[in-house]
């Protein structure tokens, strides 16, 4: 389980910065998961799935449970560093990154989440329900509302 | 063949998101590959959804990549180490103590005052110890500046 959590973390990391706003706070949450996958191995049962969705399941409750105690907090997500050696292309990413990050940064919490668990995170749609709590059944109209706003807020960014 | 009258979101929107993802049924993909046939806005439709999804995909959200994580799990196993540290600790002074008064209570040999005594003292310095203790732990936590890295 060790080094599937580690394969799991910057993907964990994402996500939670899309509930929490701030990339401190998410890496403390993850790792709080972390904690907790590894001190009650218990809790994750092989036979109802992989450890893919129930982590992230994890690190969404320990983020709902750091948001309630944190209410006041604002801060913005930092601005992610370059990519790559290359300044121009690392400038090209950065820009792309960025607006894909600010178009997030205006949708609600719920469609910010879902975007990210599929497109990001490529999870199926039965695991998005597993993450979000929610039946499988609802995942693709919630998606396909969360993509419209995404698409929006991006052509408004673009204008 | 081009149709504008047609609104992709009044039956189809939604199945438009599960054919990209490859979610339906092979009857919805097929609903879905008619439509597309007459309906030039829906494939325009499906051509966004995908390049958005591709976009989102290629994008970089999270900053902390595989090696940072490996470094935090080792800190997470020395703070898996360390609670577990912690119980064992406590629960062995907690047995200690236990057994430190049972034995005081029933020895003979000393007379009540000296327990009295010995009991004030040991226990007027467990007192201080879990002042401090206390003390430390509210300063800990509404220390503003713990996250600051200098």
């Amino acid at each position: 389980m060790h080094h599937e959590l580690i394969r799991l973390g910057a993907g964990a990391h994402a996500f939670a910065i899309q509930i929490l706003g701030n990339r401190d706070d998410a890496a403390d949450a993850v790792q709080d998961a972390m904690v907790k996958a590894l001190t009650a191995p218990d809790a994750y049962d092989a036979r109802q799935g992989p450890l893919k969705p129930w982590f992230y399941r994890v690190v969404r409750n320990r983020c709902l449970d750091l948001l309630r105690g944190r209410r006041s907090n604002t801060e913005t997500v930092d601005t992610l560093p370059a990519a790559g050696p290359d300044p121009e292309s690392a400038l090209v990413t950065e820009q792309r990154d960025s607006e894909i990050k600010h178009a997030l940064e205006t949708l609600p919490p719920a469609q910010r989440q879902i975007l990210v668990l599929r497109d990001y995170l490529d999870l199926s749609y039965a695991e998005i329900g597993v993450v979000l709590d929610i039946p499988a059944g609802t995942v693709m109209s919630r998606l396909h509302r969360a993509r419209n706003a995404m698409r929006e807020a991006l052509n408004n960014h673009v204008e | 063949m081009s149709n504008d009258d047609t609104k992709p979101g009044e039956d189809i929107g939604d199945l438009l998101s599960g054919y990209i993802d490859d979610e339906l049924t092979q009857q919805q993909r097929q609903r879905v590959e008619l439509h597309c046939q007459d309906c030039e806005r829906t494939r325009k439709d499906l051509e966004e959804l995908r390049a958005l999804r591709r976009r989102i995909g290629q994008s970089r959200l999270g900053e902390l990549d595989a090696g940072a994580w490996g470094e935090r799990m080792n800190d997470t196993g020395v703070r898996v180490t360390a609670a577990i540290g912690w119980v064992l600790f406590i629960g062995g002074l907690l047995l200690a103590a236990g057994a430190f008064v049972v034995s005081l209570l029933f020895d003979d040999q000393i007379g009540v005052f000296g327990k009295f005594v010995i009991v004030g003292i040991y226990g007027g310095l467990a007192g201080l110890l879990i002042s401090v203790l206390r003390q430390r732990l509210i300063e800990r936590k509404s220390d503003r500046y713990k996250n600051v890295r200098i």
